[in-house]
């Protein structure tokens, strides 16, 4: 029996989840070994291969990766879109809250880009939006464990889903506030990390003031960060793809923390959709030739 | 299914194009029957034998108001004969095309079709997404909390207590000691306290409740302690001391009127009846014949008690909030959100309802992040799809949809006819049971399918009937502003409008206003999408 084989494609991404994958340190060997990897970044074919299953990093950004996907999806039979860029649109779909006209004008100004960059879609997608996704690990890394149950149960032929819980059911941190009845705020200001001289590290953030995603994010990371005493960011996107991840940060935690504050919060778009402006209901600004304005 | 529609004897049929509005929805129905009038006694016995011979599980009637079902007896007549009938009471919805349609809108037929049509589409909607609530049977307990030690609280008790029930007299002072000194009605004053089966409680509070007709309990804190009531029924006797409805109100539902008493369900017709059929409450009345009036009103609230808690077992059906245990990973902001202390961590580290303590206003739905509640009667799928529904009601106008809390938004819609102005038809509504169930998703969705404005109506402070479910929307809807701003939704486009359950002039301002203000700005369907 021949090895089943592998591709994996990079489009606007960091490359970050490559890492995700080489932590599984020598289970590496095994994958290469009983695998047969037809195209990757680092092989020499450019042209797609014929493949079991493909690999895809990265959101949708530009015209070239518009055509990386779809070849993808033609040669693969199982597309696995890997990190939170391909399952949600990731950090850089927060370029979605301006125009590509604005964003080149921004970036270039009265300079002219270099010719046979490739054009930049109206807004970044998830690859859901252009093909149709067999199996999503969104993280941002993906935790590797994920990443390869998901990578086996597509050379299975399998399904796999994450987990569909928050990430509270498997962060440590206790909580005692939260759990009282009470018509008053968890805390009484909303605060910064920065801001604080100390946090309780056994503490659930919310009940020190700090904003923490999660409440909004879906299960599957470990926890890792707010183990790490560092609140969550969101980076696993919502545990309903249905769900507004920012729209239910509000909706939560309006009736946590003081809503007063949280208007203020610096940044409360960019902190609520982080990782998922792309899957919201509104995944990119309305009108790109500046806005709904009464003039 | 079956479909009643009332002409009204020609308040809708002269305005709606029935057939036409009824068309998508008869592919839905086994049975679709237009009347002159739904409370016809020919009509409902052919109701019921419907429900009976098709084996008929939902109902739409489409007519009149909501609150007419729940504010008028002839309304709950109707409902209980088709419960009697088979019919779960989740399964009995429907369509207001009266004073939400055909009395507003009766200079533009063509819209107020397009509106009824939505309206009946949406009922159907419901009637097939929303689950049959779990009925709960109780040996209704024989006794009855009275509140207020007053002369007509004693006349209600001599009443209970000549029929059986044993009666709690709490009173707020020294009650007990205020009567032995009373120099009238001295016979009843002497029959209920000398009476086995009476307990008075002198400087009371009501520290805690729960429970549902024929079986509350009930807190009561004094100098002699903190002491539990087991209880059928309640009945306030002190209309003035509105200390009573402002404990009661923290765990039942109460309707307050602006003086901070509890309202009846409709002051002229049924005044002891209140929007919770255990509690009764005495109304307020002055002038030379108010004890008069306060005692046979008394006397006859003791009566209806009575009757409610002698027939048997007495049903309640939960319409209560749920959960999903594979879903909920123990965030507790459901249990933060509840303002009945409803909700609670388990040891499994799940959340728990007591469906005791639960009023099913839904705000731990909204604040559920994973979406593992839900609320019986207005399911978080049937809204979104409503909001869709309405959306492609081939309005060419300016569409603004309208959210309407069932405590003010939506009677307020009701008596907009009674003030002189009319509005546009394309303003399309949609019931929920309390600001509180307004998820920020239900605007964002409202403005994705199509609408041009939102219209969110929001109980004035101290009127929610869930405490403080208008505040949490508040809150909520305009941090949501921010969002919509960054996607450059002008945020003009959501109002939020503060408003009284019988103020229909305003509420017809408020929304002309901001019909008129939505269509100053510029097309929002353009753009990168």
């Amino acid at each position: 029996m021949s090895k089943p084989k592998l591709a994996h494609v990079v489009l606007g991404g960091c490359e970050g989840c490559y890492v995700s994958l080489l932590d599984v340190h020598e289970g590496l060997v095994d994958l290469i070994e009983s695998t047969e990897i037809v195209h990757s970044p680092f092989t020499s074919s450019t042209e797609m291969q014929q493949c079991d299953v493909v690999l895809v990093e990265g959101a949708v950004t530009n015209e070239r990766d518009e055509e990386k996907l779809l070849a993808a999806r033609e040669k693969a039979t199982t597309l696995v879109a890997v990190g939170s860029c391909a399952a949600l649109g990731g950090i850089g779909g927060l370029r979605n809250l301006f125009s590509a006209d604005e964003l080149l004008d921004q970036v270039y100004g009265d300079a002219k880009p270099s010719d046979g960059l490739p054009a930049l879609t109206s807004h970044v997608k998830p690859l859901s939006d252009v093909v149709e996704v067999d199996i999503s690990v969104p993280g941002c890394a993906p935790e590797t464990k994920n990443l390869l149950a998901a990578l086996q149960a597509a050379i299975a032929g399998s399904e796999w889903e994450m987990p569909r819980r928050n990430m509270c059911d498997e962060c440590e941190r206790e909580k005692k506030e939260l759990l009282k009845h009470s018509s008053e705020f968890v805390s009484d200001a909303v605060y910064a990390v920065m801001e604080l001289d100390e946090i309780d590290p056994d503490k659930c953030f919310l009940e020190q003031g700090v904003v923490c995603m999660g409440p909004m994010t879906r299960e599957g990371c470990g926890a890792k960060c707010t183990a790490a005493n560092i609140p969550c960011r969101g980076c696993q996107g919502p545990s309903r793809m249905d769900f507004e991840q920012g729209g239910k940060m509000i909706d939560t935690l309006a009736a946590i923390l003081p809503a007063g504050a949280l208007m203020y919060l610096d940044d409360l778009v960019g902190t609520g959709y982080r990782f998922s402006l792309p899957i919201s209901v509104f995944p990119a600004v309305v009108d790109s030739k500046g806005g709904d304005r009464d003039e | 299914m079956g479909i009643y529609v009332s002409r009204s004897r020609g308040t809708v049929s002269d305005v709606v194009d029935i057939e036409a509005a009824i068309a998508d929805a008869r592919e839905q129905a086994a049975i679709v029957r237009v009347v002159d009038d739904l409370f016809d006694p020919a009509v409902q016995a052919q109701m019921v034998a419907d429900v009976t011979d098709a084996s008929l599980d939902a109902v739409v009637l489409a007519g009149n108001s909501v609150d007419h079902y729940t504010r008028s007896l002839s309304g709950q007549h109707i409902k209980r004969m088709l419960v009697d009938a088979g019919l779960n009471p989740n399964k009995i919805i429907v369509a207001n095309l009266i004073e939400q349609v055909a009395l507003v809108h009766g200079d533009d037929r063509d819209g107020a079709t397009k509106k009824a049509k939505a309206m009946i589409d949406v009922a159907v909607l419901r009637a097939m997404m929303a689950d049959p609530l779990e009925a709960l049977e109780t040996d209704p307990v024989q006794s009855i909390a009275i509140l207020g030690a007053t002369s007509e609280g004693l006349v209600a008790a001599q009443r209970l207590l000549q029929l059986g029930f044993s009666v709690v007299i709490a009173d707020r002072a020294n009650g007990s000691e205020r009567l032995r000194d009373a120099h009238r009605m001295r016979a009843t004053v002497s029959y209920v306290m000398g009476h086995s089966e009476s307990r008075f409680i002198d400087d009371a509070k009501v520290t805690d409740g729960q429970g549902w007709l024929g079986d509350y309990e009930l807190t009561f804190d004094s100098p002699q302690g903190k002491v539990t009531h087991h209880i059928g029924g309640i009945l306030l006797a002190e209309p003035d001391e509105t200390a009573w409805v402002e404990e009661l109100r923290t765990h039942f539902k109460v309707d307050v009127d602006d003086e901070g008493r509890a309202r009846s369900i409709d002051p002229a017709t049924h005044p002891a009846e209140t929007v919770d059929p255990g509690l009764m409450v005495v109304p307020a009345t002055e002038g030379e014949t108010a004890m008069r009036e306060r005692v046979a009103a008394a006397d006859s609230a003791a009566i209806a008690l009575i009757l409610k808690l002698t027939q048997g077992k007495t049903m309640h059906y939960r319409d209560t909030s749920r959960v999903d245990e594979t879903l909920c990973g123990g965030c507790s902001s459901c249990v933060r959100t509840c303002a009945f202390g409803a909700c609670s961590l388990d040891e499994d580290g799940l959340s728990h309802v007591d469906v005791r303590r639960c009023r099913g206003c839904g705000k731990c739905v909204v604040s559920c992040p994973v979406g593992a509640r839900d609320i019986v009667n207005s399911p978080h799928d049937y809204i979104i799809e409503a909001i869709q529904t309405m959306a492609q009601s081939g309005f060419e106008d300016e569409k603004i949809m309208g959210f309407l809390c069932g405590g003010c938004g939506y009677p307020a819609a009701d008596s907009a006819y009674r003030s002189e102005g009319t509005y546009p038809a394309s303003f399309l509504p949609l019931r929920i049971p309390c600001g509180g169930r307004l998820d920020t998703l239900h605007v964002l969705e409202a403005f994705k399918a199509g609408f041009d404005g939102v219209a969110v109506f929001r109980c004035r402070e101290g009127h929610c009937h869930n405490l403080i479910g208008n505040l949490d929307m508040d809150r909520r809807i305009n941090l949501l502003r921010t969002v919509l701003r960054s996607r450059r939704i002008d945020d003009s486009r959501l109002r939020i409008i503060d408003i009284s359950p019988f103020d229909g002039k305003h509420f017809t301002e408020q929304v002309n206003e901001l019909s008129e203000s939505v269509a100053t700005l510029s097309d929002m369907k353009g753009g990168s999408q």
